[in-house]
């Protein structure tokens, strides 16, 4: 072990600690030695200088040799103690880096977890909401009703706006098409039936994700962070009974009342373009529409909102649940829930697509 | 008698209508700590936010290097409160970066320091609370008492001469509150940083305070050292050094 004594210098700060830590980086270091340096001559120093030595002792410990500090007195002395223990080796545990099937297993592993909690979540909402009530366990009807308003009342404007939109956009885009044969009137059918099957229902849900699916999954993640979940299940409370069962009720209630009222927006849309533009008699036109009204049409689209409020309220709920750290989790996992949801619907859409126009039909 | 390093002058504040602070003056001498106390809800994290410049005054003054901090623009307020550190009740970490990015962060934006040096002051602001190798955590790994001297950490990142602390020991153990203290005396003597700290815990106020101030229902009722707080033939001081409840709870229900 070799000593190579370094002379501090009389005011150690950013400047003289900058000189010292390039005069240490310029020569050669033997591993396993130890340097020495000198204070007997230093009688200032301030943190910068401090944060030098900091650097000189990593740099040491990376060419495997140490650090030693002699000769310092007074108040040097004692802010060379504090600074002391950030002079030692970093301890940081890290672990070998992960492999590619490693990272496959992990990823597989942590898809089956978060499956089945979200399986499990979905069998205790479904219980809680619809058995449980019956078995006089009780449902929460206020917070039920609130949710009601919440989700489907104040969403009412938004949601007819939306169709109301989209019903006058698919007009201007069929007329064209439709003029150059004749057939004008046929748009009418066309936004009757699209907005029934198909149309009314995605839009719907897609706005209803944005708003309620959001709003679930950051109320429950913030309540996860401040715990009030832990509070709630302190008290003996099933947090399923108490937060989701009256979300989901509520949503399977109002979804299919937003998709009527987006059923009428959209058809609203679509006649402005076919009574103001291409010119048709009012009754010719609402004649055409509702002549192209079928109940199965309807029943399709309605059977859409009820898996489409499942889905919004679970994946709400079950990303609200997942959350860890504090705020920014709860923005991660809002982010997620809006994602997936509108995954969820598009998935389940080509479902019902598949099943409605190929397999039934 | 040296210049006050921070002095405020019949400071008056309002939380919508309510009255919060009603003419409170006091002054704070460089290099001592100075310890706001009072029972909860009596204003003194308001005045501390006062202070700090994070809130308006009604009326008064606050002067701090020759400026009143209640009347400075956006501007030069933001440049004032560089020279200030402040550890808040809960951290006030930012829970999207690690405990050392947090640390980093004043120095990046408004440290003129070496780039190659940032990781090295990090690591030793860190290591003087006793965090040197948690850097790398996420503030939600870390317990209370480790969020709170992360927090002081990054206040004095900027190696500021005046150090704001909300509550330093609320919700800690006795143990960690006592090391908590003890770094504050450290930090006082070595570094040379004067401290502002609100606190109502008695064994904290007779360690590390140096004079202290006492507010009750937003009226300032004694500056002194612990000592002439003891021995004050004010009620309301004697009640809280002899820690001794209301007759009645609901008294403080003001």
């Amino acid at each position: 072990m070799s000593e190579k004594p370094l002379q501090a210098p009389a005011t150690l700060d950013q400047k003289s600690g900058r000189s010292l830590w390039e005069s240490l980086t310029q020569r050669s270091v033997e591993q396993g030695s130890t340097v020495v340096i000198a204070f007997d001559e230093t009688e200032k120093m301030d943190s910068l200088g401090g944060a030098w030595l900091v650097k000189i002792a990593e740099h040491l410990h990376k060419s495997g040799s140490s650090l030693k500090l002699e000769g310092q007195q007074g108040s040097v002395a004692e802010l060379l103690e504090m600074v002391a223990p950030a002079l030692q080796k970093p301890v940081r545990k890290q672990g070998a880096e992960a492999g590619f099937f490693e990272n496959l297993g992990d990823t597989t592993l942590a898809f089956i977890a978060e499956s089945r909690d979200f399986l499990e979540l979905c069998v205790d909402a479904i219980y809680w909401s619809v058995i449980a009530p019956f078995e006089g366990r009780g449902f929460r009807w206020e917070i039920f009703i609130d949710e009601m308003y919440e989700m489907g009342v104040r969403a009412i404007k938004i949601v007819c706006l939306m169709n109301f939109l989209l019903g006058l956009i698919i007009a201007m885009l069929m007329a064209k098409q439709a003029e150059s044969y004749g057939i004008s009137i046929f748009v009418a059918d066309i936004i009757m039936i699209g907005f029934a099957r198909e149309l009314a229902a995605i839009m719907t849900a897609v706005v209803v994700s944005a708003r309620t699916g959001a709003a679930i999954a950051a109320e429950i993640a913030t309540m996860k962070v401040q715990e009030e979940i832990d509070a709630l299940r302190g008290m003996g409370l099933n947090v399923n009974q108490f937060l989701v069962a009256p979300k989901l009720m509520a949503l399977l209630v109002v979804l299919p009342c937003l998709v009527t009222l987006g059923v009428l927006s959209g058809i609203a849309g679509g006649s402005v373009w076919g009574i103001g533009v291409l010119g048709f008699q009012p009754s010719v036109w609402f004649t055409q529409t509702l002549n192209s009204a079928f109940l199965e049409d309807l029943a399709q689209g309605f059977l859409k909102t009820i898996i489409f409020a499942l889905g919004i309220v679970l994946i709400g709920c079950h990303n609200g649940f997942r959350v860890s750290g504090g705020s920014r989790g709860v923005g991660l996992m809002t982010t997620r829930a809006v994602v997936m949801d509108i995954f969820m619907l598009i998935s389940c859409d080509i479902v019902f697509a598949a099943i409605f126009y190929y397999v039934l039909g | 008698m040296s210049e006050p390093l921070v002095a405020v002058h019949n400071l008056v504040a309002h939380y919508g209508d309510t009255l919060i602070l009603d003419n409170v003056s006091c002054q704070v001498e460089p290099g001592e700590i100075f310890v706001i106390v009072g029972g909860s809800g009596c204003g003194k994290t308001t005045l501390l936010r006062h202070m700090c410049g994070l809130h308006g005054a009604t009326s008064g003054s606050i002067i701090y290097r020759d400026q009143d901090i209640t009347q400075l623009d956006e501007d030069a307020l933001a440049r004032l409160q560089r020279t200030i550190g402040i550890a808040f009740q809960s951290s006030g970490l930012f829970n999207s970066m690690t405990v050392g990015d947090n640390v980093a962060l004043p120095i990046r934006e408004y440290g003129d320091v070496d780039e190659r040096l940032i990781d090295a002051i990090v690591r030793m602001k860190l290591s003087f609370v006793g965090l040197g190798d948690s850097g790398h955590l996420m503030p939600s790994e870390l317990s209370g008492g480790m969020r709170k001297r992360a927090g002081l950490a990054r206040a004095i990142a900027l190696d500021p001469p005046l150090v704001y602390f909300d509550e330093p020991s609320a919700g800690l153990d006795p143990i960690m509150a006592a090391g908590l203290d003890e770094l504050i005396l450290d930090m006082r003597d070595l570094l040379g940083i004067t401290f502002v700290i609100v606190t109502h815990e008695l064994d904290s106020i007779r360690k590390v305070a140096d004079r202290i101030l006492m507010l009750d229902r937003g009226k300032a009722l004694f500056t002194g050292t612990v000592k002439e707080a003891e021995n004050s033939d004010v009620e309301r001081v004697k009640q809280l050094f002899e820690r001794r409840p209301d007759e009645f709870i609901a008294q403080r229900n003001v």
